[in-house]
């Protein structure tokens, strides 16, 4: 359904992605003075980083950090936020001239009416997989993303919802609105910054990791959720049985320097957040055995290379290994063969562990590609955003006024998505006023 | 047409069908939240007796039973003496 109506409204910058760096660059933007319509798919702003248990090398709670930012980005006057919406088209009319089409899809709940009360969720009869917890457990198809979402806002998933108008009876506010439909709505912007962050490697692509098929290979990312204070079980478990794991692998290097799967390229990241999991599973499960598979461990980053020392002095076993294929044991129990090539003495090798954590690369978000009809918005050889000039003016892209921040320009961890986010506002802010 | 507040669903119900695989997620759904419910009603349950009290796979027990616990329906009980595997019962 598309309604009819469409709106004209202007900005000063369109930013696109409304994690870490996005929301970064909109903040920057606005505390200079320019009015900033930051879009984001999800129903929540925060990216990835809202979702982390807590980030290396400090171990700092991700969510402390996340929350206040977040709710400064939704509490400044000069930031419009339109969740639950995607970019259609950006056209360039002239220098500090753009056009751009922003669809925005019902959400089917007055966002300013709702109190977060969780009396639709509770009243939903529907259950289905929980996106937000990695599909580790369920969720209502009336819900609030998350605890730390913002908005903290319900939402329908109206492509699971059996309209039974439960949510609706018990509402106290009146605030779900099933007549809601998307919008087109036409703006006026001056400058754009692209954050649309990456998407994590699906291992699904790799079938000799056995992920899908043997229960108890998770990815990082369903790791990083049991290991989160709003983590869908009560401690960490096997998905595959509820038992509590005590030998414990994880697979570095999934989906990243690996051509035969098309990403040759380092994730940057995957070393750092595995060395993180593994310090707080041994803080979590105290008995049990965390051994790292690796290629090269790439500890380069400040406090990188003293984190990953703290990791093996905590007992954190190191094994310089190539995961040739995972299987399951013969007798049922859910335990995992992993068969690997040992780097150092050239030999192959299996071990028994009881679960496995893939950790999972960091590949192109190539959604900006689809954004200017009329513009090349160049990509670099990894379908990256390419950046035009990347040690003078790193923010640049292959069209003037359109700048790039975070992820979308390739694998970096925080801190550097946003440094990345500076530079993308502090080149933003100079193309606007050159105007 | 005026569309009365709170009774906005009957709008979008004239437009829009629900698919069958839907309801069908429901019905099942239903039938194995009542399945787990009447189990713990006995008694406290590890995972593995549910599995062969619903004649269920485990990994699906597992998902089950959290989702229970995540809606205040189920609790955490005791972990056994290995620390392994927990007891899970009804939240009173």
């Amino acid at each position: 359904m598309m309604s009819g109506q469409s709106k004209n409204i202007s900005f000063d910058a369109l930013v696109v992605g409304g994690g870490i760096a996005g929301g970064e660059a909109a903040l920057n933007l606005a505390s200079t003075g320019f009015k900033v319509l930051l879009v984001e798919k999800e129903l929540s702003i925060g990216g990835k980083m809202i979702m982390l248990s807590k980030v290396f090398p400090t171990l700092d709670c991700a969510a402390c950090i996340t929350t206040p930012k977040v709710s400064e980005i939704s509490r400044h006057p000069n930031i419009t936020i339109y969740t639950g919406s995607e970019v259609g088209n950006i056209n360039k009319i002239a220098e500090n001239n753009f056009e751009a089409t922003i669809i925005r899809k019902p959400r089917y709940v007055v966002i300013e009416d709702c109190t977060a009360c969780q009396l639709c969720e509770q009243a939903c009869p529907v259950s289905v997989p929980d996106q937000y917890q990695y599909n580790l457990v369920g969720r209502k198809a009336a819900f609030i993303p998350f605890s730390i979402a913002s908005p903290k806002a319900a939402a329908i998933d109206i492509d699971n919802c059996i309209l039974c108008g439960a949510c609706e009876k018990v509402c106290p506010t009146n605030c779900i609105d099933f007549t809601q439909e998307t919008e087109e709505i036409q703006i006026s912007v001056k400058t754009v910054i692209l954050a649309t962050g990456f998407k994590l490697f699906d291992p699904l692509l790799m079938p000799r990791y056995g992920f899908g098929l043997f229960k108890n290979v998770i990815t990082s990312m369903q790791m990083e959720r049991e290991l989160a204070p709003t983590r869908p079980f009560n401690t960490v478990l096997r998905p595959g049985d509820g038992k509590v794991p005590d030998k414990i692998a994880y697979v570095l290097c999934t989906g990243s320097r690996d051509a035969s799967i098309g990403n040759p390229i380092c994730s940057q990241i995957c070393c750092m957040y595995s060395i993180k999991q593994s310090q707080l599973l041994m803080g979590a499960l105290p008995m049990a055995d965390v051994t790292i598979y690796y290629l090269n461990i790439r500890s380069f980053g400040k406090g990188f290379e003293e984190f990953y020392q703290q990791a093996k002095g905590m007992g954190v076993n190191f094994v310089k290994g190539k995961i040739g294929k995972i299987r399951e044991t013969e007798n049922g129990n859910g335990n995992l063969i992993l068969r690997y090539e040992d780097i150092n003495e050239g030999i192959v090798k299996e071990a028994e562990h009881d679960m496995v954590i893939l950790s999972v690369g960091v590949l192109p978000n190539q959604d900006a590609s689809g954004f200017f009809p009329k513009e090349e918005l160049k990509l670099d050889p990894y379908k990256f955003i390419y950046q035009a000039d990347s040690l003078i003016s790193p923010a640049r892209t292959s069209i003037d006024g359109v700048f790039v921040a975070g992820t979308a320009s390739g694998p970096m961890d925080i801190p550097d998505s946003i440094l990345s986010a500076g530079s993308a506002s502090a080149e933003a802010i100079s193309y606007l006023i050159q105007e | 047409m005026e569309i009365e507040k709170g009774k906005t669903f009957k709008c979008l119900r004239d437009k829009r069908e629900v698919p069958q695989v839907v309801k069908d997620q429901l019905k099942e759904f239903n039938r194995i939240k009542k399945g787990m419910l009447d189990a713990l009603k006995e008694t406290d349950q590890t995972i593995d007796q549910l599995t062969q009290k619903l004649n269920m796979p485990k990994p699906e027990v597992v998902y089950y039973l959290m989702s229970l616990i995540k809606y205040g329906f189920v609790q955490t009980g005791e972990v056994d003496d290995m620390d392994e595997y927990f007891t899970y019962k009804l939240k009173k």
